[in-house]
């Protein structure tokens, strides 16, 4: 008979415990461990009760501690401050009681506490709509005696979908779209990339993407104080970075923005040159969460949403489509089907290589096929004064590593500065299994061997 | 007989495309004979709405995947309208849909008790909110999947002037949600099977359909009254196949890395999504989470899952394979695919052929009183009477979108 796993999962808990705190006065500790475990399931269950509603009580009634699918397993039995023992549990020493009342009162919130300041594309972190509702208030206020409180604040009502306009690469193709271009100084252009270089959406780009990014975003003068450039409450397609002169941030409790001298709501920041906001527009239109008003005259440079995306988009699709129309190329992987082409495509990785750098050197290991994206390199052999082969784009070298562990047959060197798309063998694997047995799909007495050198120059 | 039924739905399926360049139609009344045969056909397809439920049970993968032209369902009606159905109660409302507990009209008896969901659309709103491309992948998915154990059945889509109907089976337990928000979270024995049925449905949306589902969460997951799961709300489903798409969409908490970045993406986001839900399930809440929607996204591309002490190391293991950045890496898009999450530790309890025959019992039975018992749904506010028409301009511009549905 095997052990019940609650009681598996009990053991295995305090077991991490043990090794994490190596406590002295061992069963003091287990027996400290399993009064705390205890204690959290019943604050909880207790907690259940009241939470649940008149037609809910079937289930929370009969949840504690007895054998009902909710709430009694170890897995499931973190007190009502579960979410600040998942911090704790890597940030944090010591063992906190599980129990909401003896939290430390900074164990959350400390990444948080970050003012409003500008410059910063946090600036609307708070505009939750409500002041209250704030996770960055200090934790002390939160309190833990109103058992009502779910820990973290977390928003506990159904939560709605999202969706952006549909965007469709397809049809760009057809019609030729470029992105908006508007000039701008090296000045700006360097203040703006600065500007946005702390925000998530744009430090994935590469250097085409961002390039394209900061030449669409337009200037908008604002030519005097008190234009509210956004409204609590509207819908948002443009993100804002300001160039000069100053924004006051107010946020209404109802939500959005209100007629009267008191429509504004409160002022929670001010943003000046530097700074920027209105980035969820960026991502999908949603009712803006705060207005923004000027202060004096000023200079805005805006990206609307679709233009924005629509350049992140065509910059993937174009690589992904250039991909696979490389991979098609190569006969060793001739035997893939699209989808399995696809899923290689959006695996591969780019790399950048100065020119003159070995991006594989003969006789080495191999574990990694490139395909050259742009840029030249050469190939040289052991013995030989001169390159017995160049490569431009489109090319591919280093293929049969997928294959086998054969010293690669010859060194590449850059000759320009190259972009190359790359995927391991265990990458490759990971996706499609060996490669073995996807050549031996089309023709059972096809081996690597028979069709090896045309297949790779630098197999032997 | 389902393509007798077929037909005999669909007399007049060649003059529809005529009517609409007379749109004055509407209005005046058409012939007289025309109508006689469009009654009898209502009243045909009526009968075999009601009698529908008894001859359901689980279809194969494979049946389920066949031409939805030659099931029992997931037609578009051209007979049916509003006034055959009495609704009764709203059951849930979206930014451009509601969904009503409806009772056949006139029905008989016996068929008392005959209930459905319907969700309604105002095409003037699906147009205003951009989602035309969005409603039709919906019914399309909807009538391809008709038939699966653990997925809601539309039973028959139809329109009028003004708006969009799908008719689906009523499933009386509510949502996961409320369950799950009732209970603050689920012990594993209840997660596992609940997951389990979950991996079953995109198995056969990814590996049988093409399709990503792009909207995964307990909101959209029903229980039925036996305990089994629907899943329901296909709204952002799209088939894509071996082609990434680029349209965000989603609940902010369940959105993958790849869509957040724009780079393109397929089913591999209901593998993270599915992730998302299983931590949910087990902690009570997503592992992503911050007041500042835009707060939540930069966690996601960091992808740094945090872990409460008391959680398993199969039910980490699943979930750090499935919340995985990296797509090549993800559980569930690597080779093997859904095959590989079903073998995982996590789930070394199911047994996968006796879950999709039902055979398994699930672990909340909902009580109820009868098949149409709402007791399990929320109560909504009632619907907005200021409307905004659907114009004739609208109705020539956009109509050709809506003529499949």
């Amino acid at each position: 008979m095997s052990l019940p796993p609650d009681y598996s999962n009990e053991i295995s808990a305090l077991n991490r415990e043990i090794l994490k705190q190596q406590p002295a006065d061992t069963l003091q500790f287990c027996a400290n461990f399993f009064l705390r475990r205890l204690e959290s399931q019943r604050a909880e269950f207790l907690l259940s009760q009241q939470h649940s509603s008149p037609k809910g009580r079937g289930i929370a009634e009969s949840s504690f501690p007895g054998s009902n699918p909710f709430g009694t397993s170890p897995s499931g039995g973190f007190a009502s401050s579960q979410m600040h023992r998942l911090e704790e549990e890597e940030e944090n020493d010591t063992i906190a009681s599980p129990t909401a009342s003896s939290f430390p009162p900074n164990a959350m919130d400390s990444s948080h506490n970050s003012p409003a300041s500008q410059g910063t594309f946090g600036n609307f972190a708070g505009f939750g709509g409500s002041s209250k509702g704030n996770r960055s208030q200090p934790p002390s206020a939160l309190g833990n005696l109103e058992p009502q409180s779910f820990p973290n604040n977390y928003n506990m009502n159904r939560r709605t979908s999202v969706s952006a306009e549909s965007l469709n690469p397809a049809s760009s193709a057809n019609d030729n779209w470029t992105p908006p271009y508007h000039q701008k100084s090296d000045d700006q252009q360097s203040r703006l990339k600065a500007a946005v270089s702390g925000n998530f959406l744009f430090s994935h780009l590469d250097d085409d993407q961002s390039a394209q990014v900061l030449g669409a975003l337009q200037e908008k003068p604002i030519p005097t104080k008190g234009i509210k450039v956004i409204q609590q409450g509207d819908v948002g397609d443009y993100f804002y970075v300001v160039e000069n002169g100053s924004f006051d941030i107010y946020v209404n409790s109802s939500g959005k923005l209100e007629a009267g001298p008191d429509g504004l709501g409160n002022k929670v920041g001010t943003v000046g040159p530097g700074g920027s906001f209105g980035e969820l527009a960026l991502m999908y239109n949603a009712p803006r969460a705060a207005t923004v008003v000027s202060t004096e005259q000023s200079t805005l440079w805006a990206l609307d949403r679709v233009t924005f995306r629509r350049i992140l988009m065509d910059s993937a699709f174009q690589r992904r489509r250039m991909y696979e129309g490389f991979l098609e190329e190569v006969p060793l992987l001739s035997s893939l089907t699209p989808y399995e082409r696809s899923k290689i495509a959006d695996a591969l990785e780019t790399k950048k290589f100065p020119s003159g750098t070995t991006i594989i050197r003969e006789g080495d290991v191999g574990e990694s096929f490139y395909i050259l994206e742009s840029g030249e390199a050469e190939v040289y052999k052991r013995g030989v004064d001169k390159a017995v082969k160049s490569y431009q784009k489109g090319d591919y070298f280093g293929e049969l590593a997928l294959l086998n562990d054969a010293p690669r047959a010859a060194s590449i060197i850059s000759t320009t500065e190259v972009k190359v798309a790359t995927l391991g063998k265990n990458g490759f694997q990971r996706l499609l299994g060996p490669v073995e047995g996807i050549m031996r799909r089309n023709d059972p007495s096809k081996s690597a061997h028979s069709d090896g050198d045309n297949v790779d120059p630098l197999a032997k | 007989m389902a393509a007798a039924v077929h037909k005999l739905l669909h007399p007049h399926s060649h003059g529809r495309n005529s009517s609409k360049s007379e749109p004055e139609q509407h209005s005046s009344s058409p012939h007289e004979r025309q109508d006689s045969a469009m009654d009898r056909a209502r009243e045909d397809e009526k009968r075999s709405l009601a009698q529908w439920e008894e001859h359901k049970r689980p279809l194969s993968p494979d049946k389920v995947a066949s031409d939805p032209e030659r099931k029992m369902v997931g037609h578009s009606s051209r007979v049916l309208r509003q006034d055959d159905f009495e609704l009764v109660k709203t059951l849930g409302t979206g930014t451009f849909a509601r969904v009503w507990l409806v009772r056949l009209s006139d029905a008989r008896e016996a068929d008392q008790d005959k209930v459905f969901a319907l969700k309604i659309l105002r095409k003037v709103d699906v147009i205003r909110l951009k989602q035309v491309e969005h409603v039709r992948n919906e019914r399309n998915v909807l009538a391809a999947v008709a038939g699966h154990p653990f997925i809601t059945t539309m039973v028959a889509s139809f329109q009028n002037h003004d708006s969009l109907y799908m008719l689906l089976d009523y499933c009386p337990g509510g949502e996961v949600f409320s369950y799950l928000r009732r209970a603050r979270r689920f012990n594993e024995p209840t997660s596992q099977f609940y997951a389990a049925e979950i991996v079953l449905i995109l198995e056969f949306l990814h590996e049988k359909e093409g399709v990503a589902y792009r909207d995964l969460k307990p909101e959209n997951i029903l229980i039925d009254a036996e305990g089994h799961l629907k899943l329901v709300d296909f709204g952002f489903a799209k088939k894509v196949e071996n082609r990434e798409t680029y349209t965000l969409c989603g609940t902010p908490e369940y959105l993958a890395p790849e869509v957040i970045r724009n780079t393109g993406h397929g089913t591999a986001v209901d593998w993270w999504a599915f992730g998302i839900l299983v931590y949910e399930f087990l902690v009570g809440q997503p592992p992503f989470w911050d007041q500042n929607p835009m707060k939540i996204y930069e966690q996601i591309v960091e992808g740094r899952v945090r872990f409460p002490t008391a959680m398993s190391a199969d039910a980490r293991d699943l979930i750090s394979g499935l919340c995985t950045v990296d797509t090549s890496k993800r559980l569930g898009n690597i080779q093997g695919g859904a095959g590989t999450v079903k073998s995982h530790a996590w789930f070394k309890d199911i047994d996968w052929d006796a879950l999709y025959n039902r055979r398994v019992n699930g672990p909340i039975v909902p009580h109820l009183r009868g098949p149409a018992d709402t007791r399990n749904f929320d109560e909504y506010e009632p619907e907005s009477d200021s409307r905004e028409p659907y114009s004739k301009d609208m109705a020539e511009k956009w109509d050709e979108y809506f003529k499949d549905f």
